[in-house]
Parts: structure tokens; sequence; C-alpha cells
């Protein structure tokens, strides 16, 4: 960059019998796009490791044997694969894996099919009340989930009266709590927003030709919104669906707070992962191992879906 | 829903089909984020309603009730004057223990991760903006560690920072940076976390600063060489001011997470080590005060609405007051 005002001082025929940084350097003062090159491969280089290594290093802590791990280096330490068959021995780690999968599952279907029906209002209707709406919509991802917890467990744990029968019989909230219906549906409100927002835009771009043309066919307001608009935001609906996925397989809070952490309790990868951390505290092979068994399905969901991934974060925060 | 079976009994009853193509767009539209009203108004607001009125209750440590008498704002006078200090887990503020209150662990987390990560975002953002071979992978391997889920993460860095295995510990001991458990210090631990955060959170800004920097009209650039304006002012002139807006953005989204910081620290050390408001928040609930809680739950709500505040006024002016 600065080496820009150096152009053209020094000739190719200089360079003769100069040692090989002399040259290099010469070189790069003729040519400052080279210097601009190296710098940026290092640069990128640095970043790549960065971001790369500690997955390296979880796999050499995995790979050595317990008895080695006073000692690890950058290289194993011995070779013990077999810590990746005691992950799912001494833990049910599988099913806590399961228990993750199905819950974000769960939250996703229910985000869909609700951020679809309200993305469409937003999207294609001008009615009193919209910016107002959205932006109340907006203002609960802002909030932090400590806001909601304690209201929550109360109504998850059957302590809220809802009203008392004739006969004295008090109607009480459901027992939740333990059940993946604790999770799903704190989920489901606090990652609606960012899919309202990505199908909202989506929507919006449809046509309206489209949808008139639809409706002209015959097609009631339903059957123009399920058969026609819907299909064509597909790319819009996968992207929120892998966004909310992934949002969900992350998440700490509520799943730490409201199961009791037993693997039959719906308790999902954070108390999985926890449970080696309490039980044997020396495990960290197993820590290791489990770690990186926990990361491979959003890894894989990352690299087939990296451009919706990509396409609805910029969305989402360009929606601002 | 009461007004809708109201107007749905004037109608004909034969079809819900018809009905609702009876209705006027407003309505429709209305009925359509029906769903939506009802799960937020239950999750969402009626416990944000009900957190703020438990707030105002005097905490009962004994007996069946959760909660004491009304106290109107006492909780919040005791909070924000330091007197209730001693009664929770942690202080809230204490000038004389800031690694161990709440809101100074939190706006110190907040600010350096926050401000590590704009830079590496941002520099990630301009490498990821160049062409070279390979760039669909690099951007999975910069995007991969945002995936990861918190708990995996903290996992990574309790093992990295583990004094008998973590291999960073050993030197920066002998460098005297680290004590020999740094899990245990909340200096240490805090710094730790910081790392963490970092380390998996920079590719969130990298995308979205990297969506502003691809919205540049590149004839900008043309009309910069024909000028003979070098690479950084370039940068300087055109790319930095354009890309403002996004960057402000990403902070902001980064910001309102950071605050909220729980999992990470729970992972890595301890939410007694590392005190953020989240943490205290569970903390004082597991100690069976309620109203306390609920009113650090509240008053944390009320400090991110604050940042976001300014950051919205701060999104105007670099806007030149255009607004969204």
């Amino acid at each position: 960059m600065g080496t820009e005002t150096g152009r053209g001082t020094t000739t190719a025929t200089e360079d003769e019998d100069k040692t090989f940084v002399e040259r290099w350097a010469s070189g790069s003062i003729a040519d400052p796009e080279r210097t601009y090159k190296v710098l940026f491969y290092i640069v990128a280089i640095s970043f790549l490791v960065t971001t790369l290594f500690p997955f390296y290093w979880l796999t050499v802590v995995a790979l050595t044997p317990q008895g080695n791990l006073t000692d690890v280096g950058l290289l194993p330490n011995g070779f013990n694969p077999g810590a990746f068959v005691e992950v799912f021995t001494t833990v049910p780690f599988h099913i806590y894996m399961i228990n993750s999968v199905i819950i974000g599952l769960l939250t996703t279907a229910l985000v869909l099919l609700l951020a679809s029906l309200a993305g469409y209002a937003f999207g294609r209707f001008e009615f009193p009340g919209r910016t107002p709406l959205m932006l109340i919509f907006l203002a609960i991802s802002y909030f932090p989930p400590a806001a909601f917890l304690l209201p929550l467990f109360e109504l998850f744990t059957a302590n809220i009266t809802f009203f008392t029968l004739p006969g004295g019989t008090e109607v009480t909230s459901p027992m939740l709590f333990n059940g993946p219906g604790a999770m799903v549906l704190p989920y489901s409100a606090l990652f609606l927003p960012l899919s309202i927002f990505i199908l909202t835009t989506f929507y919006s771009q449809i046509p309206d030709g489209l949808e008139d043309a639809a409706r002209v066919e015959g097609n009631t307001r339903l059957g123009a919104l399920f058969k026609v608009i819907m299909p064509l935001s597909a790319p819009g609906v996968a992207t929120a669906g892998v966004l909310t996925f992934i949002a969900v397989y992350n998440e700490y809070f509520f799943a730490f707070l409201m199961t009791d952490g037993r693997v039959q309790n719906w308790a999902t990868i954070v108390w999985g992962l926890l449970s080696y951390q309490g039980r044997f505290q020396t495990s960290y092979n197993l820590m290791a191992a489990a770690s990186l068994v926990g990361v491979i399905p959003i890894a894989i969901l990352v690299v087939i879906a990296q451009e919706k991934i990509v396409s609805g974060l910029t969305a989402g925060g360009l929606k601002e | 829903m009461a007004t809708e079976t109201g107007r749905d009994r004037s109608l004909s009853l034969s079809s819900p089909g018809r009905w609702i193509e009876g209705l006027s767009d407003t309505q429709f539209a209305y009925l359509l984020l029906t769903p939506c009203l009802i799960l937020f108004g239950v999750i969402a607001f009626w416990p944000l309603v009900r957190t703020f009125q438990m707030s105002l209750q005097a905490d009962l440590l004994y007996g069946a009730e959760r909660l004491g008498p009304f106290v109107g704002f006492e909780n919040y006078v005791e909070l924000l004057t330091g007197e209730r200090n001693a009664a929770l887990p942690r202080p809230f503020f204490d000038p004389s223990q800031i690694f161990t209150s709440a809101l100074t662990v939190t706006i110190i987390f907040t600010v350096v991760s926050v401000f590590f990560e704009t830079v590496l975002g941002f520099g990630q953002a301009l490498i990821l903006n160049q062409e070279f071979r390979g760039r669909r992978w690099a951007r999975v391997a910069i995007i991969l560690p945002w995936a990861v889920p918190i708990v995996i993460q903290g996992m990574i860095f309790f093992l990295l920072f583990q004094p008998t295995i973590g291999f960073l510990v050993e030197p920066l001991q002998q460098l005297g940076v680290f004590s020999s458990t740094p899990q245990a210090n909340s200096v240490e631990s805090l710094v730790i976390v910081i790392v963490a955060d970092v380390w998996k959170t920079s590719a969130f800004m990298a995308l979205i600063i990297l969506a502003g920097l691809q919205s540049i009209d590149r004839s900008l650039y043309d009309v910069a060489d024909v000028a003979g304006a070098s690479k950084f002012e370039r940068f300087r002139t055109i790319t930095l001011p354009l890309v403002l807006p996004s960057v402000l953005v990403a902070m902001l989204f980064r910001t309102i997470g950071a605050m909220r910081v729980f999992g990470l620290i729970e992972t890595v050390s301890s939410c007694s080590t590392v005190p953020s408001l989240s943490c205290l928040v569970v903390q004082a609930f597991s100690s069976s005060r309620y109203a306390s809680a609920a009113t650090v739950a509240f008053v944390t709500a009320a400090i991110i609405g604050l940042v976001v505040s300014v950051y919205i006024v701060k999104f105007a002016d670099v806007e030149g007051g255009g607004g969204f």
C-alpha cells in the first residue's frame, strides 16, 4: 500500500548479486501488487488457522489416551480412537444429540409456519398498524432471555392458575418443564422475529401479477398463498429454516434451565457435554471427542447451506 | 379472537373459506398474524409484564408463597444504590470489586469483545470480498465457529486453558500473564471468555460487513483510480464511509448478544467467577430471590434498550438523517 509511491525507482538489472530478501524487496517495490498479494495470503491464512485450529486441537486431545493427558502437545501423544466410542458408552451422548435435533426440528417447523403467515401479511399488505407491529416484533428479539425466564418457569411448572372451576378445581398451566414444549415455545418466540423479517423481504419481492393470476384462476385467498406464493418463496423459507435450526442447536440459556438435565427429560447437548465436565473430572479426551461429535451435524449444515446462511444473515442485518 | 368469532357469526357459517374471502385486506392480514400474536402474547409479552410485576414485590425466602408484599420501586432503588449487593450471590455494582460485579463485568466483556470482533470481522470481510481460489471453502471455515453451539465453544476454551492439558497455559504462566488456575480467577477467566467470544462471533460481523462491502458501487473505485488515489485513500474515502452503516448494524446485534452472555461463562468458568447480568438473574433465581432476580432481569433489559437507542441515534447520524 505505502510502497506504491516507490514505483519504478529500481530496475530489474539491479537485481543481480542480491540476497533473496533484497531481491524480493526490490521486486515488491517494482510491483506493489505482488506485496499486496503476499500480504493478503498471509492475513487470509492466519484467519483460517485461528478459526480452524481449535478443531484440530480437539482432535489431538480426543485421540490422546487417558493416561497421557497431562502432556498434550500439538500432536497426539499416543493414538486412541476408542474415545469416540467411549463418548457414547459413558454418557448416552447420542440421545442428548437426538433430543437437540428433535427440539430443533419442532421449533423450525413451528417458526416456519407462523413466520410464513406473518411474513405474507407484512410483505403483501399495507394495513393500519403494520409498522408499529413490525417494530414490536423486532423489539422482542432485543430482550435478554433472562427477562422471560421467571414467569415462563412458573408457567411451565404448572404454577399459574388460569381460573377456578365452580367445583373448586383449579385449571392450571400445563406441566411442560422437562419436556420439549418448555424449550420449543420460548425458542419459537425468540427466533420467530428473524424468520418473519427474512420472509417479509421474500414475499414483498413476488410480483403482484402472479397472485392476481392465481386468484383469477379460481384459487381462494389461502389457496393462492399455499399453492402459488409459498412455493415461490421456498428459498426464503429454506434460509429461515436453516438459521432457526442452527440458532436452536446453539442455544444454551433455556436448554440449561428448562429441564433438570436428565437425558430422558429432553436434556440437550448442553447437558450432555456438561455431564462429562461434572462427573468425569479428568476425562478431557471424552469432552473433546464429544465436542467434535456434537459439531458434526452443524458442520454438515454449514457446508451444504452456506449460501443460505450468508443471504439470510445479511438480509436480517440490512433490514434495519 | 373474540371479534373474529363475532364477525364469523354475522357472515355465513357455511365454509371458513368463503368467510376468509369476504374479509378486507386489513382483516385478512390480522387473521394471518393471529397465531404469531398469540405466541408472542403468552411467551413474550405476558412474561415481560409479569417480570416487571414481580420486580415490584419483596423477596420472600421462606414459606409457600414465592413473593412478598408490594414494595414499589424499592428493589430498583436498593439494587442501583448498592444496598442489595450483600443479599445477592454477587454484587450488582461495587466500585471496589469491578471484576466480580455483574454490571461492570458485563460492560467490560461487551466493550472489549465487540471491539475485537469488529476489527477482526472487518478484516475477514475484506478478505472474503476478494476473488481468490478456494474462496467458498474459506467462507465455510470462517462461518463454522459462528455455527458451533455455545456449549461446545465453551468446552473448547475450557480445554484450551485447562492447566493440565491446555498447552497455552504453561507459556502464559511463565510469562507471568496467567496464574496456575486461570479458570478460578475472575480477571483471567474474563479474558478467556472474551477470547472465546471473539473466536466465535467475528464471523457474524464479517458476514454483515461483507454484505455492506458488496453493495458498494464498483464505479466509485474506477473514479478513484482515475484520480490517482492510493489503495489506502480509496479505503478511507470510499470503502469506510459507505460500509459504516453495515458495521454499526453488526455492532448493534453483537452488543445485544454480548450483554446477554451466560452459557459461555458457565462452561468455561462459572457464574460465580465471572458474574454477568444474566448469571446474576439465574443465581438470584436459584437462591429463591425471585423479586431480586426479576429486578436484575428488567434492569438488564433496560440497559440493552438504552444501548439500542444510542446505536439508532448514531445510525441516523451516519445515514445523514435518512433514518431507515
